[in-house]
């Protein structure tokens, strides 16, 4: 199985951790000082996720974007495609933080919401 | 209209005088500025010192205009509402030697007719370190492009079209007349009056054979936190440096209560050349610590450069004299050239002499409805009854956007609304001072955008910092579809 | 000119001004009234649209906006009075607000001042970057608020000085919105903002960064056409021969913030140079009586968690009538200690101390003495610059009895 460095994030220390993956089975092989960083490296192995956050363009109201964020992680592999259907979406004012503006984004199952809100123009 | 009588080459403090000077009588003057806003190089670029002469040579034109222009100031002033103030000038003494430099000084002063100058031994300015000093009570401070902004802004209420980003290409002489290609087409004028600055030989190129020629010479500034505005009261200048002909590294207080280092002296070969570097910006504060020791060494919210029109090299001493004369070889061309230090002070005297010359072609019948934009003062400097009065009136007064110096909106929008036309960022820093604290924009920036995208409807696109090709964005985020 | 009374006025409505707000109303104070100069409230955390805030508060990431929003119900519901678009152009010692608005001009006397004015970004002249002076410089919070709030790119090719968290945060979304990011180029051996930012916003996107170098010089006579980055060593002398100069459009400076206390020192509200923020006690009152500080203008804190929990504490002091003070004993940093917050202790009870350390290091010990006795040990698996150490330690009346310093330092 090859060989990746991974880098915790857990806390500021930052330890980088050598584990042997080969996407379906992960061994840590050195580096991690606790336990929440060898969780954190199994799953940044095998199934690596990242929370997206972004804006999406707003019709008719006080502010042009309304900042967004996919509900779940979603799957690294997926961000270029859900970064593109977030860049074509138009959504009108009114909108309130928490509103799902885009269901189940790129077929990832995840959502994209609304993080704040936007009110009709005057 | 593309017909003139006079046709003026160049924005700066020097042709926007000029402009002025012409606007009081029936002449139709066109000012052509390659620069997005009037003041665009040297004439911002500057330490707006009110000059006294004791650094000109005697029985020279920068003698004389010098003398001639400082007293000319406070009457400008009160005309058109331009900040001045008299902060007089201590150069300094720190040895034997240089006391007889000041004699030297005082002696070429008296020469120059520039009144009660006075060595002193014991000066008013406890943070600064001397033996002794000249004390020169005629010189004084002035905001450089506050004032070229006020004389532009009154010719152009008073019918002299300014034409910014209008680049002067090439003129022939068509019979009697110039015939003027610019970037934005072409234009007649009987006169030429050539204040292009630094581009001086260029235009004298475009009709004749150039009998000088022009050696740029940098100087770098920094500009020092209003923290600091305390440590000195007037101006505080070294002995002057013989060898560059020029003043060496000065300590001048500004009209807003900043302090500004420099200027260096450096003769460089590309006239655009208006870098910063690290070896001046270390040698300004070294050396303005040896006149001042409890200078900071912290506290630098900016730093500029200005470019110099030098008729003699540095190897010739680096020092001519102005040359204001209507060309023998092409009859209706007026050049100014070599306009440099005290051409601030100078400029008021030269436009009086200028005048003249034009007089020769024109006569000069003055106009009967002449009219005043006089520059009102910032809401931060009237009193609570007048602030509270025109919010009343109108109450974008009561939204300051540049916190640093507590500029209002309203004061943003005068700003953009400028009879020239202007409408870049530096635009509205000039003329309101929007942009120019310690945050250096952090803060307000964004909130012009929004008043020029809101209440200008400019195109962000669009909007520029300081000169044609300065654009601040790419692109918007998302495209909105119209 | 409208005059107002109120028990506590709160100077900025950014997360500091809104936390202390919701404390001083929950701990007794009638009037409490917030002014903030923008038209909106939350201050900066409207355009920090990436998550990670409240993590260590609530147990839930969220995102600045919605951390804004929680505070923000929080004030509505609790009829705290608010002026927005409002700046304050003066305060004195006897608590008296000048302030202006599109209404007129106000004037507010109040019991207390709590000042939540938060912080300003450091800009090239700070460091003096030399070069020309084009258009495409920003600091990196300016370039935030255009994209993420008004909808507009301020470049399409960036190279970003400073690998603090905006820095970092602005390379990912300059990316996620089509740009190309050159690189973060970072004067220090290490990066200084958090490794998940590092991974999550230039690993992620094969975005290099360049430990050991900075911008030496900016080209560019209209927009900006290069700059040129450099390797520095470890005395920060810059190596010539590493000199290489980048192609881009845009400058992005995050290179920290300066607390706001323009305010504060015209009125004679004593700074401490270490934080660039006012001398506190344990109350976070300043050496002015009813006036208090709180948020970034105290000190530059990294999570908004730790800055609202002691903006909680000020509010709640700002309401409560100020207890008697005892002799008084002076806080002083020690061994690899660049600051620590209260620099003064009055009263006995339980504080919660704030600082910030030198360098980085593992494994360290950290001690409290007052007069060489030792008052509170603590073991660390790891400090750094870049995050604050919070701790709390009991004073007693006996200690403060003593008049002698609190000195805290960290041992190997």
């Amino acid at each position: 199985m090859p060989k990746k460095e991974i880098t915790c994030i857990v806390c500021p220390i930052g330890c980088k951790i050598i584990v042997k993956t080969d996407g379906k089975n992960c061994k840590i092989l050195d580096g991690n000082k606790c336990k929440q960083g060898l969780n954190y490296a199994k799953s940044e192995a095998l199934d690596p996720r990242r929370v997206l956050t972004s804006s999406v363009l707003v019709e008719n109201g006080d502010w042009p974007l309304v900042s967004v964020k996919t509900s779940v992680p979603i799957k690294k592999k997926n961000i270029s495609n859900v970064l593109k259907e977030i860049r074509s979406k138009r959504s009108m004012a009114p909108i309130n933080s928490g509103d799902i503006i885009i269901k189940n984004v790129a077929k990832t199952g995840a959502a994209i919401i609304a993080t704040k809100s936007i009110k009709v123009t005057k | 209209m593309k017909n003139f009588q006079v046709a003026v080459i160049g924005g700066g403090i020097i042709g926007s005088t000029i402009a002025w000077e012409l606007s009081r009588y029936k002449i139709k003057t066109v000012v052509f500025e390659k620069g997005s806003d009037v003041a665009s190089e040297a004439s911002k670029a500057n330490s707006g010192v009110i000059h006294s002469g004791i650094n000109s040579k005697p029985n020279s034109l920068k003698a004389r205009f010098c003398v001639e222009g400082n007293q000319l100031f406070k009457q400008l002033s009160d005309q058109l509402g331009f900040s001045i103030r008299f902060t007089g000038k201590y150069v300094i003494a720190k040895n034997n030697e240089e006391i007889k430099e000041l004699k030297k000084l005082k002696q070429v002063g008296k020469q120059n007719n520039v009144p009660n100058l006075e060595i002193q031994t014991e000066i008013n300015e406890p943070n600064v370190n001397c033996e002794a000093a000249l004390w020169v009570p005629t010189a004084g401070i002035v905001l450089p492009y506050q004032m070229t902004v006020a004389l532009a802004e009154n010719a152009a209420i008073n019918n002299v079209k300014f034409l910014l980003e209008t680049k002067v290409i090439n003129i022939k002489k068509q019979n009697e007349r110039f015939l003027i290609k610019t970037n934005r087409g072409e234009f007649k004028s009987n006169i030429i009056i050539n204040s292009a600055g630094i581009n001086c030989k260029k235009i004298v190129s475009m009709l004749e054979k150039p009998d000088f020629n022009i050696y740029p010479c940098r100087g770098e500034y920094l500009v020092l936190d209003k923290d600091h505005s305390n440590l000195i009261t007037s101006m505080i200048y070294p002995v002057p440096q013989k060898e560059l002909g020029v003043l060496g590294v000065h300590i001048t207080p500004t009209i807003e209560g900043n302090i500004l280092l420099g200027p260096s002296a450096e003769f460089i070969n590309d006239p655009d050349d208006k870098i910063t570097t690290k070896k001046t910006m270390e040698k300004l504060q070294i050396e303005a610590k040896e006149l001042i020791p409890s200078l900071p060494d912290i506290g630098v919210i900016n730093a500029y450069s200005g470019i110099r029109c030098k008729l003699a090299p540095r190897n010739q001493g680096g020092w001519a004299d102005y040359r204001i004369e209507e060309s023998k070889k092409t009859p209706g061309l007026i050049n100014l050239l070599g306009i440099e230090s005290p051409g601030l002070t100078a400029a008021p005297a030269i436009a009086k002499y200028v005048n003249k010359l034009v007089s020769k072609h024109f006569e000069l019948k003055e106009k009967s409805n002449f009219k005043i934009k006089k520059q009102q003062k910032r809401f931060n400097e009237l009193t609570k009854e007048e602030q509270s009065r025109l919010i009343k009136k109108d109450s974008s007064w009561g939204r300051i956007v540049c916190r640093c110096e507590n500029i209002t909106e309203k004061e943003i929008i005068e700003a953009l609304s400028n009879p020239l036309g202007a409408k870049t960022l530096c635009a509205v820093k000039y003329r309101c001072r929007a942009g120019m604290g310690r945050c250096q924009g952090g803060f307000c920036t964004q909130h012009i955008v929004r008043i020029m995208e809101k209440n200008f409807k400019m195109d962000v696109k669009q909007i520029r910092l300081k000169s044609p090709d300065s654009y601040l964005f790419t692109s918007r985020n998302r495209e909105v579809d119209i | 000119m409208s005059n107002y009374i109120v028990d506590v006025a709160i100077i900025g409505a950014g997360p500091a001004g809104l936390a202390a707000a919701a404390s001083a109303r929950e701990n007794g104070a009638k009037d409490v009234l917030i002014l903030d100069r923008n038209g909106w409230l939350g201050g900066i955390l409207p355009q920090c649209i990436h998550d990670g805030f409240g993590v260590e508060e609530t147990g839930n990431s969220m995102t600045g906006p919605e951390y804004a929003d929680k505070y923000i119900k929080l004030i509505e519901k609790k009829n705290i009075f608010v002026m927005a678009e409002t700046m304050v152009l003066s305060f004195d010692k006897n608590r008296v607000i000048n302030a202006v608005n599109k209404k007129g001009l106000h004037k507010i006397k109040a019991k207390s001042i709590v000042l939540a004015m938060g912080c300003r970004e450091k800009t090239r002249w700070n460091i003096m970057i030399p070069g020309d002076r084009p258009s495409g410089i920003y600091t990196a919070g300016v370039a935030q608020a255009f994209i993420n709030l008004y909808n507009i790119i301020p470049g399409k090719n960036v190279v970003i000085l400073g690998s603090g968290d905006v820095g970092l945060i602005m390379a990912r979304r300059l990316k996620f919105e089509g740009s190309n990011v050159h690189g973060v180029v970072e004067i220090l051996p290490f990066a200084s903002g958090l490794p998940r930012n590092v991974v999550q916003c230039l690993d992620d996107y094969d975005i290099p960064l360049f430990l050991n170098h900075t911008v030496v010089n900016i080209k560019g006579r209209e927009r900006l056409e290069s700059v040129t980055i450099a390797q520095v060593d470890e005395k920060m002398n810059i190596l010539p021969k590493s000199k290489k100069e980048i192609r881009c459009d845009t400058l992005l400076l995050s290179l920290g913030l300066i607390p706001e206390n323009e305010l504060s020192k015209n009125i004679g509200i004593k700074l401490d140079e270490a934080t660039g923020g006012p001398i506190v006690n344990q109350f976070f009152e300043t050496n002015i009586f009813g006036i208090f500080a709180c948020g970034n203008c105290l000190q530059v804190y990294d999570t908004v968690d730790v800055l609202s929990k002691g903006a909680k504490h000020a509010g709640k002091n700002a309401a409560l009538k100020t207890k008697n003070k005892n002799k008084e004993i002076n806080v002083k940093p020690g061994k690899n200690i660049r600051y620590i917050i209260p620099q003064k202790i009055t009263n006995s009870g339980k504080i919660n101390f704030t600082m910030r350390v030198l360098k980085p290091e593992q494994s360290v010990t950290l001690i409290a003495k007052i007069n060489n006795d030792e008052i509170y040990k603590k073991k660390l698996r790891w400090v750094n610059p870049a995050n604050i150490v919070e701790f709390d330690i009991e004073i007693n009346d006996d200690l403060l009895k003593t008049g002698k310093d609190l000195e805290v330092s960290l041992d190997a």
